[in-house]
């Protein structure tokens, strides 16, 4: 009977020992050795510190690491004096790693954290990124607290950011996730979180988990079904985001397609619910993001530039058969400008994603082909905002992205429209 | 969590979780030593704190009161000392503004003597109305028919000095019987109906369904006929209105109930009787064997219908539908003093005769809460009120509702030699000892274990709608059963017994499941191929919610 259920004889052995449980810290793995210890001092120091007198539980589910992932969390101790002396939790602190059950992924392990905490009846879950390094206890209270407090039922995280970070975020993601869903969502690609117990509960019951919607992308399906769901959302402050994959990652077409994908899925999903929003709310904010003094890593774009003008004209038929008249004579408009003069408005990045979301949605090819077209000019839009923006200030840097946004909410209605006719 | 019925659900009484009460010693606004209706409207809040979602009163129409209210005068009016139709309007609007549905007596079988139906019929021979009523020249006729207040009657026939006949009574002599074999009666009792239904009432009990009409050579109960004159009044019902409901009064075995429920076309309800007299039964035995046979023996009934279950009510524990020695063993066990007898049943309230045993109490609650079919509470049974034997008739069940351990218990604030019915005083269940503002201020009362039994219930209608499997563990102190409604299982354990017991169960068919107790969501391990081994402590019981992950 272990086998048809997510959770094996033993592992619900030390649930029952766990008992009801106020905050649940979730942290999925697979090899993640070089970077886990930090992420669990500090998620258990996040608990001693802020939460001694809560139940809690830290809840590692690996999908089968061979770099001794499970016995690093399993072991690992306080390391500082501070700690030590001054967080001092008054109930026994229980930690779990476990390896969970189904296609090796951050989906299989979201899923049993998930049922963890709707069985434990958590009222707050907190999910962190083991390869995060800059992860600090306090991100704990700070995904956790607005949940616990009533607040918000979804928490997705706010990190101060450089003009030039994440790009397929700031041009791409947050700008059609906030037209779409009607929240201006900052980091709809949730990698940490705070959600309540009923979202995790929620999550669970969806018949999404075996398909490859949730398998490719987690992350943006749990902010599109928190925002879809009528869940109260969130976004909390968290210190700066800085990764070191333990392996290799895969390169800029990989993710964007991923990406992409995930996005379109999303969209397909949640029809209903984007169809018939407007606007787009504000999302509480809980702290207050640091301002990036950094500037990050600058692209070759000159090259970016060069591969859309080339890309843009080697590929016009295809174009043809996805953007609309206008839309492609901007697009080669943009591209005739490359790399010198190279200028992509923001409405007409908006038309362009919407089109190609519209393109998959009507079949006019597969969601694979649309990406490997779409990437492309994504890389002129992006090669032509840095351009403009990369020495610029951060404030100036976030007027223009609010003005993306805003073109974005401008491009909706008529692909909404479109899409009701397909 | 909200009842699960929604107002617009026309089965919502079968998820309903029913508080019965009577207005006249439930609250009194104006200092009359009378509970009244601006009174009852002004406690809804305690009421919907409660977490009840429908409340059945008994009669407020005019009467003698010769049988509390029973005796009817008047169908379509309220009686002055309980208020006006306007604060009876206003009642029902404030109960429905908190999602409270409401039910009212309707006394189908009989009215007062002292009805001006009643009073014209005897009048002469030739009255137009004399035919409303069932008269006979002699008393010999339907002899069959049992006498059901045994300690006050001594027949079914009173004879009418004026008109010179007999008329029919079932119950007592001043309640003579309407005639249902006369059209006219049954037009004049759907328009009672529709008067009260027209004004927002949602539903009727119907008293003594089983007397409504008499056939020589029979026990005048539950004749063919009776099932013509329900499924009239039902048909008018549901032309006019979809979501009202009737409930039948037939304290009869169950497969004498079943027909009551016809064919979704006679009563939306009916109490189990028999049931009630086996839970206390089968705690004192701490047996299950009279639960398990009366569950077995309740047949299937329409899917639109649902049963009503209690512990308690207005009238005496019954025990017409026992064996003679079932009948001896409960007098034996629960009212060795002859004065707590009454007619064939013991009136006594849920607490004194439970020997004030909070855990007896609890299980009981817990059985009323989890076996199949709408629950009912009876008003003060909440904060386990006592009784006062020593009231005549019924009514020692009926005293006012104790809400503080101040003056008349909070009920009244006139002097309490004017009360309707004296509070109950002594030391043990006076309103000083158990009072609703003591238990709200007390964490572990049992008013404030009632209101999480019964969010509990309602957090899901496994209950309400749920089939029951009976488990047959080899410890016979042990009554266990799956309740299950789609997707949803949960697992009942009841400890009948006052010692700690251990029992193996045998849950191979739920093998996989994990359960997870109900009132404190405590995880218990995996349930597999093997005896499932429980240790309960006395009386105590278990909910687990089966879930599959």
């Amino acid at each position: 009977m272990a086998d048809e259920s997510l959770l094996s004889d033993e592992l619900l052995r030390q649930l029952v020992a766990v008992g009801h449980v106020d905050i649940l810290v979730g942290v999925p793995t697979l090899n993640n050795a070089p970077t886990i210890v930090p992420v669990v001092r500090a998620a258990q120091a996040g608990l001693s510190r802020h939460f001694p007198r809560a139940r809690t539980l830290l809840f590692n589910s690996d999908g089968g690491s061979d770099d001794r992932t499970p016995a690093l969390v399993r072991d690992s101790t306080p390391d500082d004096v501070e700690t030590l002396t001054a967080s001092h939790p008054l109930r026994t602190t229980h930690r779990i790693t476990t390896p969970y059950h189904g296609l090796p992924g951050k989906s299989s392990a979201l899923r049993m954290i998930f049922a963890v905490a709707d069985l434990l009846s958590a009222d707050a879950v907190v999910i962190l990124d083991p390869d995060v390094t800059s992860v600090t206890p306090d991100w704990i209270p700070a995904l956790a607290r607005p949940v616990r407090e009533g607040a918000v039922d979804f928490v997705a995280p706010l990190y101060p950011r450089a003009a030039t970070d994440v790009p397929l975020v700031t041009q791409l993601v947050r700008p059609l996730v906030r037209a779409a869903y009607g929240w201006r969502l900052r980091e709809p690609l949730v990698g940490e979180f705070g959600c309540s117990g009923r979202f995790a509960a929620h999550c669970l019951e969806q018949p999404v988990w075996a398909n490859g919607l949730v398998r490719e992308g987690v992350d943006l399906w749990l902010a599109g079904e928190a925002l879809a769901g009528g869940f109260r959302p969130g976004q909390a402050a968290l210190g700066p985001r800085v990764v070191a994959h333990a392996t290799p990652r895969p390169g800029l077409p990989d993710v964007f397609q991923q990406l992409m994908s995930a996005a379109i899925a999303c969209l397909e999903y949640h029809t209903e619910y984007w169809l018939a929003r407007a606007g787009a709310d504000e999302v509480p904010e809980f702290g207050t993001v640091a301002i990036c003094t950094e500037t990050g890593p600058v692209p070759d774009l000159q090259a970016m530039a060069l591969a859309f003008a080339r890309d843009v004209t080697a590929l016009h038929p295809v174009l043809e058969t996805i953007l609309s008249a206008p839309t492609l004579q901007g697009v080669a408009q943009a591209a005739a400008t490359a790399p010198d003069h190279l200028v992509y408005p923001d409405d007409l990045w908006a038309a362009t994603v919407f089109e190609f979301v519209l393109a998959h949605h009507r079949a006019v090819m597969t969601r694979e082909h649309v990406t490997q077209v779409l990437l492309p000019l994504y890389l002129g839009r992006t090669a032509a905002f840095l351009l403009e923006h990369a020495a610029s200030s951060a404030a100036t840097v976030d007027d223009a992205l609010e003005s993306l946004c805003l073109a974005f909410e401008r491009a909706k209605p008529l692909a909404a429209a479109q899409w009701k006719k397909a | 969590m909200k009842p699960q019925g929604k107002p617009s659900d026309p089965h919502w009484y079968k998820d309903a979780v029913i508080y019965q009460l009577h207005v006249k010693t439930f609250y009194d606004s104006d200092g009359d030593g009378v509970g009244d209706f601006r009174g009852l409207t002004s406690k809804l809040d305690y009421l919907q704190a409660l977490g009840v979602d429908c409340l059945w009163l008994l009669p407020t129409f005019p009467s003698p009161f010769r049988d509390d209210g029973y005796d009817i005068a008047d169908y379509y009016s309220i009686h002055p000392m309980y208020g006006s139709m306007d604060d009876f309007k206003e009642f029902i609007e404030a109960a429905h503004a908190r999602g409270l549905k409401v039910l009212t007596e309707l006394v189908l079988n009989h009215t007062s003597d002292k009805h001006p139906w009643f009073q014209e019929a005897r009048s002469s021979l030739d009255n137009p109305r004399r035919n409303w009523y069932v008269w006979s020249d002699t008393d010999d006729r339907y002899s069959h028919a049992r006498i059901i207040f045994l300690d006050t009657e001594s027949s079914n026939w009173a004879w009418d000095p004026i008109s010179k006949q007999y008329y029919w009574h079932r119950f007592f002599s001043h309640q003579p019987d309407l005639n249902y074999d006369n059209p006219d009666v049954r037009e004049e009792m759907w328009r009672v109906m529709k008067f009260w239904l027209d004004l927002g009432v949602d539903g009727f009990r119907v008293d003594a369904v089983p007397y409504l009409v008499e056939r020589e050579g029979t026990t005048c109960e539950s004749v063919p006929e009776t099932h013509e004159v329900i499924k009239f009044l039902r048909g008018q019902l549901d032309a006019h209105f979809s979501d009202r409901m009737l409930l039948a009064e037939a304290n009869q075995v169950p497969e004498l109930v079943r027909p009551y429920f016809g064919d979704n076309d006679e009563f939306h309800m009916a109490f189990h009787f028999p049931l009630m007299t086996r839970m206390f039964m089968a705690i004192r035995l701490e047996d299950r064997k009279p639960l398990v046979e009366i569950i077995e023996r309740t047949p299937a009934i329409p899917d639109e219908c649902q049963w009503a279950i209690f512990l308690r009510n207005h009238d005496e524990l019954t025990l017409e539908m026992v064996t003679p020695e079932e009948r001896d063993f409960m007098y034996d066990e629960y009212a060795r003093d002859p004065v707590a007898r009454i007619n064939l049943g013991i009136r006594r309230r849920l607490a004194p005769l439970l020997e004030g045993d909070r855990r007896r109490v609890e299980l009981m609650n817990g059985l009323l809460m989890s076996l199949p079919g709408s629950p009912i509470v009876y008003y003060g049974d909440e904060i386990g009120m006592g009784d006062n034997v020593y009231l005549g008739d019924r009514n020692g069940v009926r005293t006012p509702m104790q809400w503080s351990g101040g003056w008349n218990g909070g009920f009244s604030a006139a002097d309490p030699e004017r009360l309707a019915f004296a509070v109950i005083s002594n030391p043990v269940y006076g309103y000083q000892a158990v009072n609703v503002l003591a238990q709200e201020r007390t964490g572990h009362s049992l008013l404030n274990w009632m209101r999480r039994l019964i969010r509990v219930r309602q957090s899901t209608r496994v209950f309400s709608r749920g089939s029951i499997a009976l488990l047959t563990p080899p410890n016979h102190r042990l009554l266990a059963y799956v309740r299950a409604f789609e997707k949803e299982q949960v697992l009942v354990v009841n400890n009948l017994s006052g010692t700690v017991q251990a029992v193996e169960l045998d849950l191979q068919s739920l093998a996989g499941a994990i359960p997870v107790e109900m009132f404190g969501q405590s995880l218990f391990p995996r349930i597999g191929t093997q005896p499932y081994l429980l240790t309960l402590a006395p009386y105590a019981f278990y909910w687990f919610r089966l879930r599959r992950l």
